[in-house]
């Protein structure tokens, strides 16, 4: 065999033997993909805070007691605003509780009528197939609320799992760069300088994103929340806590949080004057998000447009629900981040 | 054991042990001077790597990231005139090379290769500028000298050119 038909070979092999170790590291993700949670968590926490202690560092304060310290401010804050809201939240709670089954009957019986309209109007749809196919996918509403609310299940859960993303996050912040430079140690002498360059692209990506919408999120969410309550709106604090939870999603998101919130009010109190008041408020802070907040926290973030970040958020809430509206944009960028920089590495360099 | 030497002792716990990449840091001009805090800053953003006989550390051309340390063995570097390669150095233990792609992202202009089983130290530009981020003190320093080196380079070349002129 000639050299260069060995090489070629050879080269074919690697790139096998490349994309199997890929597409191993994917398929073990998949698998304990009950776990990554908390770590997922603990990675959003730690892009926040972490130009914190770089800055911390930077003003020369030791790296583990500018983090020791960052976490332990995060959960004096945490506390005093948890002291300060408890007595509101607590309220909400027990009142959505208590309202729970009588929204969930309110919201049964409009469907209800809804789908008998259609059926009566359509012609074509045999009478009580649609209102059996419903039921059978949202199953007895009334039961499924009437019971502990899902929101004190997710809190208690996640109460749990803070002393462990806490732990993750400590690490994270205090050997990130560590744990990153055995990580990428086993990476072939080859390819090493241009998967160095990727890894730094997409940590780029990935982090000027989750930072710029966590603010921006955070900042909404707040925002909403004081306007809803000047307004004496009931669920103040909630739907304000969802519209901002819903900011993270560009686009959509900002919508959804309209929808819920009207949804909610309509529901609770039936009133228009309640559901312009929402409407008013959370409007007035989406103006404010576009005008003065977003050109602020997410400027320095990802360059898509606007009909691409759609797209990409549909396919991801395709496939993968509110993870994948929520990680689809970040991905995307990743891998076009990767895909230029392999091709100037790889292809126009011509060093495959 | 008198008390000055107990405090070096507990301080030396205290910073850590030198290892085996500090003491090479130390002999690159680049470093010189620094103290051993800005040092271990400094072997935080350095990736060791080992390079076997006839294997490339980068190619002519290839998009550069960075600069490395020899720490052990031999590296020749090469160019392609005329379409033939022409080797222009062998650098041994100590020597480093590269340093112009920590500045910016433009093609090796040459070609290295290991002669022997090289073992280096690797240092490349998004580290050295997350580094200068976080350390502006620390990162204007390692600054100061490349420009410094770059400073000298360019006026040998001025000197070489009205030489020949």
């Amino acid at each position: 065999m000639e050299k260069n038909e060995f090489q070629t070979l050879w080269k074919t092999f690697e790139i096998i033997i490349i994309g199997c170790v890929l597409f191993g590291i994917l398929l073990v993700l998949y698998l304990i993909r009950g776990l990554l949670t908390p770590f997922i968590i603990a990675f959003v926490i730690t892009f926040f805070l972490s130009p914190v202690v770089d800055y911390m560092e930077g003003e020369g304060i030791n790296r583990t007691f500018a983090v020791i310290l960052l976490l332990i401010l995060t959960l004096v804050v945490l506390f005093i605003l948890w002291e300060l809201t408890w007595p509101t939240i607590q309220t909400e709670i027990s009142s959505f509780q208590k309202n729970a089954p009588f929204y969930a009957s309110k919201i049964q019986d409009s469907l209800n009528q809804a789908i008998k309209l259609l059926e009566k109007n359509t012609g074509f749809i045999p009478e009580g197939v649609m209102q059996k196919a419903m039921q059978q996918r949202i199953g007895n509403l009334t039961s499924g609320m009437g019971d502990i609310s899902f929101l004190l299940k997710i809190v208690r859960k996640f109460v749990v799992t803070l002393i462990l993303i806490q732990v993750i996050v400590f690490f994270f912040l205090k050997d990130g760069r560590r744990i990153k430079k055995v990580l990428i140690a086993y990476v072939p002498n080859k390819y090493f300088e241009t998967f160095l360059t990727l890894i730094y692209e997409i940590d780029r990506q990935i982090s000027n994103y989750i930072r710029g919408q966590l603010t921006d999120a955070l900042i909404v969410g707040v925002l909403a929340i004081i306007g809803l309550y000047l307004f004496g709106i009931n669920y103040a604090i909630f739907i304000g806590a969802v519209a901002g939870i819903a900011n993270l999603i560009p686009y959509i998101g900002p919508l959804l949080g309209f929808i819920f919130g009207v949804l909610l009010v309509l529901i609770d109190t039936g009133s228009i004057i309640h559901m312009f008041k929402v409407v008013g408020v959370l409007a007035f802070v989406k103006l404010l998000d576009s005008i003065a907040i977003t050109p602020l926290t997410v400027s320095r973030s990802v360059n898509v447009h606007p009909l691409m970040v759609i797209i990409v958020i549909s396919v991801g809430g395709l496939l993968h629900g509110v993870w994948g509206m929520l990680l689809s944009v970040p991905l995307y960028c990743s891998m076009r981040v990767s895909l230029r920089i392999l091709y100037r590495g790889f292809v126009e360099y011509g060093n495959w | 054991m008198s008390r000055r030497k107990r405090l070096n002792i507990i301080l030396n716990k205290i910073r850590g042990k030198e290892g085996n990449i500090i003491p090479v840091l130390r002999t690159v001009p680049l470093f010189e001077g620094l103290a051993f805090r800005d040092l271990k800053k400094i072997e935080l953003i350095v990736h060791e790597r080992t390079f076997m006989p006839d294997e490339v550390v980068f190619y002519e051309r290839q998009p550069g990231t960075g600069m490395y340390i020899i720490k052990k063995g031999l590296i020749k570097l090469t160019k392609t005139i005329n379409e033939e390669k022409a080797k222009i150095a062998e650098l041994g233990e100590g020597e480093f090379f590269g340093e112009m792609s920590l500045l910016e992202d433009y093609p090796r202009s040459a070609q290295a290769t290991a002669v022997v089983k090289t073992e280096a130290l690797g240092i490349f530009r998004p580290d050295l500028f997350d580094l200068i981020e976080r350390n502006p003190r620390l990162g204007s320093k390692i600054l100061m000298k490349l420009s410094q080196r770059l400073a000298n380079r360019l006026r040998k070349t001025t000197e070489m050119k009205f030489k020949e002129v």
